[in-house]
């Protein structure tokens, strides 16, 4: 049927340019096609049997799968799938790279640590240690300190916080030690409320770090800590 | 026999795009765990007594408080 419509098509071409040269051919097309349609298809224009001819066609059927076509589909959509798989992971890993390479490396999350033990502050004592290029102040208090920084009235301080969410443990007092006025490093055990004084521009923290007079807007920051063991602080 | 497993395949993984792609995420997933933990062994087994893991008792059997 294909064959027939084929052939009628190369009629059809073949009509219309009928060039002199061509002529015998055409000729012998038109026979051909009315004759035997249901035979293979051979050029009209030169003879596929002539020696050196590039017009045969070639027989691919040595090629075609003896498999049933629905394995052959199985196969092809099994190499698209792998093909996906195989991208979803290169795409995982690169994207997974890329942010991996942005956190931090493990010698500066090593730095990023402090470790000492208290064993060795005193009670009423103030330690000041380095922690990321910053003064951080730890300071042992009182038992008299602390009721004076849980008895302060806190709710009508230009930076109101409780001293119970300024602490982990009442006794031990840690922040940063930058002033958040300027960025000074006060000096303990000073001012007008017993606890810090900045000598730049006179801001007055008390015993819990929080601002009570001068130019200051906010408590000392509480870095985040730890106690890991009961006399172990770890700061970061 | 070989055309009915690749029917049963096709009707259970490829016939619906949903099934087919959610089939092949998953495998993405299990075969990335299985390529890493593949491959992490053979690069032990490769470097075995040469990483740090293999040789940290030799340095840190006397004290323990220095492990990190």
């Amino acid at each position: 049927m294909s064959l027939s419509s084929a052939s009628s098509t190369l009629l059809r071409t073949c009509a219309r340019q009928q060039l002199p040269t061509a002529r015998a051919s055409v000729a012998s097309c038109q026979r051909r096609g009315v004759a035997d349609a249901k035979s293979s298809f051979e050029s009209p224009f030169a003879s596929a049997n002539e020696r050196g001819s590039t017009l045969k066609i070639p027989n691919f059927s040595k090629y075609s799968s003896g498999n049933s076509p629905r394995s052959n589909q199985v196969f092809s959509y099994f190499m698209a799938g792998s093909l996906g798989l195989a991208t979803a992971v290169g795409a995982k890993a690169t994207v997974q790279d890329f942010l991996v390479n942005m956190s931090a490396s493990a010698d500066v999350l090593a730095q990023a640590k402090v470790e000492l033990s208290l064993g060795a502050i005193p009670e009423g004592k103030n330690v000041i240690i380095k922690w990321r290029g910053k003064p951080v102040f730890i300071r042992h208090r009182t038992q008299d300190e602390i009721s004076e920084a849980r008895d302060a009235k806190w709710e009508g301080l230009r930076d109101p916080q409780a001293d119970e969410d300024r602490v982990q443990r009442p006794e031990w007092l840690v922040m940063l030690g930058v002033c958040t006025h300027l960025g000074c490093v006060p000096i303990g055990e000073a001012g007008d409320f017993g606890g810090w004084f900045c000598p730049c521009h006179g801001s007055h923290y008390d015993i819990s770090g929080r601002i009570r007079k001068g130019p200051a807007p906010l408590n000392l920051e509480v870095p985040q800590y730890s106690f890991p063991e009961d006399e172990v602080l770890v700061i970061g | 026999m070989a055309g009915s497993i690749s029917n049963v395949i096709y009707q259970t993984f490829i016939r619906r795009n949903a099934v087919f792609l959610t089939t092949i995420f998953a495998s993405a997933f299990a075969f990335e765990l299985a390529f890493d933990t593949t491959s992490n062994k053979i690069w032990d087994s490769v470097n075995r007594g040469r990483q740090w893991k293999d040789i940290k008792y030799r340095y840190l059997n006397k004290d323990e408080e220095e492990e990190e």
